[in-house]
């Protein structure tokens, strides 16, 4: 049973969030393992799984993103059988650009003074961070919006063209976070709260 | 994540960091990136033209660790190697050297991308200029 079909939902993106929400704890209760203590054991295992699960898809479906990276994953795990999966890409100006943008940042991390980077270094880099934040934004409107309202009105052979542009929309997306975090981060700023997924 | 040693000496000491200029005769560039990770790789090699050998190599690259080592380990490998022989670098052969865990599997292949893409630029270069000299 995939994600959507936990809450009864057909494949499409377009979701009410309040009505998901409500959906969400009315199973919640349904599932609740307090409320099944006097089932067998082999229920109440079930009942356990349903609960995990119900969680784990309200997880990938509540927000628009992370609903339209799990289509892509469940859409991919279905055309791997059939061997035909497109690859992420994101443009290479796009690739050639962040790369540019990496090395100043280094060359401005390895004139770091003591007090901090030089000055005009710091604004240089706020402008370019503000600059690719607003592209990062304009990308997750265009997934939220005309390529998910493409994806829930397309056929099948509209449907696979959309998604090649959801892994490559996501593949921009997170070339851009990467290199906003990392300018935050030489600039000191933790940057709108978000956890950062970088490794190192 | 406990990283190899092999890794961490990469990390700390990565060989033939820099670059060449991209129209120097004989230079093949390969640009790659991984977008699960926002990392990207540059990696060129610097063929001798009257033996088709791997005179030089470099690299540069700004991702995590793995993907450090993975390109450092690579352009070690690709010097003094013809371009046919080069080809047949593949990212498995990375991760066995290196000893990377599953999750990092994905910075070995992106190495392996980065060097068919620079064999490619070279390749595609080289018939251009034998061809203009003609």
């Amino acid at each position: 049973m995939d994600h959507f079909e936990v809450f009864g939902l057909p494949r499409r993106l377009r979701i009410d969030g309040a009505e998901l929400q409500r959906k969400f704890y009315e199973l919640s209760r349904r599932y609740h393992p307090d409320f099944h203590q006097a089932a067998p054991a082999e229920r109440q295992a079930e009942v356990l799984d349903a609960s995990a699960r119900l969680n784990a898809a309200y997880r990938a479906l509540r927000d628009p993103i992370s609903r339209i990276e799990y289509l892509v994953r469940l859409e991919e795990g279905r055309e791997t059988k059939e061997g035909a999966t497109v690859k992420p890409k994101a443009p290479p100006e796009l690739l050639g650009e962040m790369f540019e943008i990496q090395e100043a940042l280094q060359e401005a991390k390895a004139s770091n003074r003591s007090d901090g980077l030089e000055p005009g270094a710091r604004e240089t880099l706020a402008a370019q961070r503000d600059r690719l934040l607003a592209r990062y934004r304009d990308e997750e409107a265009r997934l939220r919006g005309p390529l998910s309202e493409a994806w829930d009105a397309g056929g099948s052979a509209e449907r696979s063209r959309v998604l090649g542009g959801f892994k490559d929309a996501l593949a921009t997306r997170a070339y851009l976070r990467t290199v906003i975090d990392d300018i935050d981060q030489a600039l000191g700023e933790a940057g709108e709260g978000h956890v950062s997924h970088r490794r190192h | 994540m406990a990283y190899s040693e092999k890794v961490v000496d990469h990390y700390n000491n990565p060989r033939n960091v820099g670059s060449f200029t991209k129209d120097t005769p004989g230079v093949g560039t390969g640009l790659v990136g991984a977008p699960e990770c926002g990392d990207v790789m540059k990696l060129q090699i610097k063929v001798n033209l009257d033996t088709g050998v791997i005179e030089d190599a470099k690299f540069k690259t700004f991702g995590c660790g793995s993907a450090i080592a993975s390109s450092s380990l690579a352009t070690e490998w690709l010097k003094g190697k013809t371009v046919d022989e080069a080809s047949k670098i593949k990212n498995t052969d990375i991760v066995n050297e290196l000893k990377l865990p599953p999750v990092k599997i994905h910075c070995s292949v992106l190495a392996e991308d980065a060097i068919k893409a620079a064999l490619a630029d070279y390749r595609e270069k080289h018939v251009a200029d034998a061809e203009a000299s003609r």
